[in-house]
């Protein structure tokens, strides 16, 4: 007869996981077929309209956009300044420590906090930004179109600009995100063992560009992997810093109306749980894909042995 | 092929000074073996001599040009590292090519995809160089794994294939064997010299086993303290050392030193027992050096030396007796045959024959003393 055993090893682990886990995913999975909302002792089975709302509603696809902007912007610009700093810092002899801790500042100020300092520098008419943009108004600065257009009336309004607001906050996120990216390839840079660069030296690898490629990028493969999954997941999660800029709305023609903000929005402050589980769990999805590659390339591509 | 010359090199990490004036004379096409105990400075002067590392002071020189300035990568040198440093994204043959790639293709045929479309009959000809050295080194069936995949032995045949598929002037080798079991070890030893002698291009090995040095080199070259102590053929350096460092350095199991004295007229003696006459008259204490071969076993009171049975270290063909001599603080080894010792128990009473005319003198510096001798007598 087997022994049962093993059941009491796995048990807790297993128990815990469906807890604390599970459990909340598959009940935030059947709100999304409901109208459920908080206090309302019943709720209706509405079966698919949830997400259907999700893809044809404009608010939606506004949501969407946002998002994928965000992203599209963060992550490509945190990986690479991380990756940029990091190559500088380690080649530095003197003073990388300094500069490892002022990158770094970002990632552990808080950003509601910056945000203030970020919405004051980016005021349209008292803002430092916009301000030294003026001073260089009649300078050869002005053969850029879309400088003398801003000099002729006024530079963007940044912050409550239709057009710039989402590229803005990209932007704030990019300067928030990628110190945190850059101590990941240092860590990473630390690992790679010198004699790695003597033998390329040796086999005639003079340029810095064909150390980066034959030893540096290769090595630092797993650790990409890892800062790209990271920071894709955590700009999807951005939420902080479009709640302190725009408390209600989500920017000016909702054109910052990112995923987090919308489950707020809809679950929290209107009530609506029904389409906040829904937006829940595409949202889940997207990271559910994104960690499966990640485990896939980790195991494929970059596993040296 | 060319020769290596090292002049006057001088070299320091912030206050500890690593190599203190080092000249050393590579002749081409040998396998000169640097030699030394641990952190005395072998793989700096390996490096400096590769361009990976410069000199504070002094001269290199390859093939009479001085290339003390030179990068590594103008040099044309190639090296096996300890840790080989196989790339390991890179199969084999990819790690093989890379330095031919470097070297030999313009920066557009290097280019990831486009590189080997463009330059399809170039990747042709450096993948048969590949081939060719694969097939003398037999790693042929391994090309086409990565580093990861491959044992110690393995790894270290595709290091070193890295190294030859260009033809270098030299191949520096720092501890290649080192991360090997000891069987392997003792097999690539061979190995390595044969490959030596069928490319004939000049080796610098570096090792701090001696037995290496001894068993491959043409040359060794004895380093301690980041100086070179003495350069000659392994058996001149086993036979004829220069100083007592040396001498004790050199040889597995260590030679015996014994505390001795010559008196006014020249007598040597060790432990109350004459052992020959010197043409000298400087009375003086000096320490008597005994190879384990030189000294053989006696019947107990029968003989100058005598001492309990400590240890008795059995090798199969050979057995190494450790003794305990009185007015010596490490054991007296020598070496005796299994017939011979089959019946000594632990702490049994032996006496020591000693071939005093191989008794090497050294002074009280450690210098080794050449007196022309009177007599160096045979006591049994
Ligand atoms: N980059 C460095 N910075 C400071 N000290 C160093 C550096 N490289 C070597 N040293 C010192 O120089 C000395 C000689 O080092 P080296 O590596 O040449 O020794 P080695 O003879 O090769 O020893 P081993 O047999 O252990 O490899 C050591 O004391 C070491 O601590
Ligand atoms: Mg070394």
């Amino acid at each position: 007869m087997a022994s049962r055993a093993h059941l009491w090893f796995v048990a807790p682990a297993l128990i815990l996981m469906v807890l604390i886990l599970l459990l909340p995913i598959a009940l935030a999975g059947a709100l999304s077929f409901t109208d459920y909302s908080l206090g309302n002792s019943g709720a209706s089975f509405v079966g698919t309209e949830n997400y259907e709302r999700i893809f044809t509603r404009s608010t939606y696809e506004k949501m969407f956009i946002a998002t994928f902007r965000y992203v599209g912007v963060v992550v490509p610009l945190s990986v690479g300044l991380g990756l940029g700093a990091a190559l500088l810092i380690h080649s530095l002899t003197r003073f990388g420590a300094l500069y490892k801790t002022i990158y770094f500042l970002p990632v552990m100020a808080a950003l509601i906090a910056m945000a203030i300092v970020w919405e004051f520098a980016l005021h349209p008419t008292i803002g430092i930004v916009n301000a030294t943009l003026e001073r260089g108004c009649g300078t050869f600065l002005e053969a850029w179109p879309w400088y003398a257009k801003g000099c002729d009336r006024t530079f963007p309004l940044w912050l409550t600009d239709r057009d710039y607001a989402i590229w803005t906050v990209a932007f704030i996120g990019v300067w928030q995100a990628f110190g945190f990216n850059m101590v990941l390839y240092l860590a990473g840079l630390t690992s790679i063992p010198r004699a790695l660069y003597h033998a390329a030296e040796m086999d005639g690898a003079t340029s810095g560009w064909d150390r980066f490629r034959l030893v540096t990028w290769p090595m630092l493969g797993p650790t990409t992997v890892f800062v790209v999954t990271i920071s894709i997941i955590r700009s999807f999660q951005v939420f902080d810093t479009v709640e302190a800029f725009y408390p209600q709305g989500g920017g000016p023609s909702k054109s910052v109306y990112v995923m987090m903000f919308a489950i707020y929005e809809k679950a929290i402050q209107q009530n609506l749980m029904g389409i906040g589980a829904a937006i829940t769990m595409i949202f889940l999805v997207f990271v559910m894909v994104l960690t499966l590659i990640q485990r896939w390339l980790v195991e494929r591509r970059t596993h040296y042995g | 092929m060319s020769a290596i010359a090292l002049e006057g090199i001088e070299k320091s990490f912030g206050a500890t000074r690593v190599l203190g004036g080092v000249d050393l004379d590579i002749r081409a096409g040998e396998f000169l073996t640097l030699v030394g105990p641990s952190g005395c400075g072998k793989s700096t002067l390996l490096r400096i001599l590769a361009g990976l590392e410069a000199p504070d002071r002094g001269r290199v020189l390859i093939g009479g040009a001085e290339v003390t300035g030179l990068r590594a990568a103008a040099r044309n040198l190639a090296m096996v590292f300890q840790s080989y440093a196989l790339y390991p994204h890179l199969t084999v043959a990819e790690n093989m090519m890379t330095p031919l790639k470097l070297r030999d293709l313009p920066r557009a045929a290097r280019l990831p995809v486009l590189g080997p479309l463009l330059a399809r009959d170039r990747y042709r000809a450096l993948r048969a160089e590949v081939d060719r050295t694969a097939r003398i080194l037999k790693i042929e069936p391994l090309l086409d794994r990565k580093p990861g995949q491959l044992s110690g032995g393995q790894r270290q045949r595709a290091a070193l294939g890295r190294a030859m598929v260009r033809n270098p002037v030299a191949f520096l080798m720092d501890e290649p064997l080192s991360n090997l079991d000891a069987a392997l070890r003792v097999h690539m030893r061979a190995e390595l010299s044969e490959l030596h002698r069928r490319l004939g291009t000049t080796f610098v090995y570096v090792t701090h086993d001696q037995a290496e040095a001894l068993t491959m080199s043409d040359r060794m070259a004895v380093m301690q303290d980041g100086a070179i102590l003495q350069t000659g053929a392994p058996e001149e350096v086993y036979a004829d050392p220069d100083s007592l460092d040396v001498a004790r350095f050199v040889g597995s199991p260590a030679i015996n030193i014994l505390p001795g004295r010559i008196d006014g007229t020249g007598g040597l003696g060790a432990l109350g027992t004459a052992l020959g006459r010197f043409r000298t008259t400087d009375a003086q204490k000096v320490a008597i050096g005994l190879r384990p071969e030189h000294l053989s076993l006696a019947p107990a009171g029968a003989s100058g030396f005598e001492g309990a049975v400590r240890h008795r270290e059995n090798l199969g063909a050979d057995v190494f007796l450790h003794v305990d001599v009185e007015g010596i603080d490490r054991p007296v080894v020598l070496r005796t045959t299994p017939t011979e010792t089959r019946d000594l128990a632990i702490g049994a009473a032996v006496g020591i024959d000693a071939d005093a005319r191989a008794a090497l003198v050294f002074d009280e510096t450690g210098r080794r003393l050449r007196f022309e001798a009177a007599e160096l007598v045979r006591i049994a």
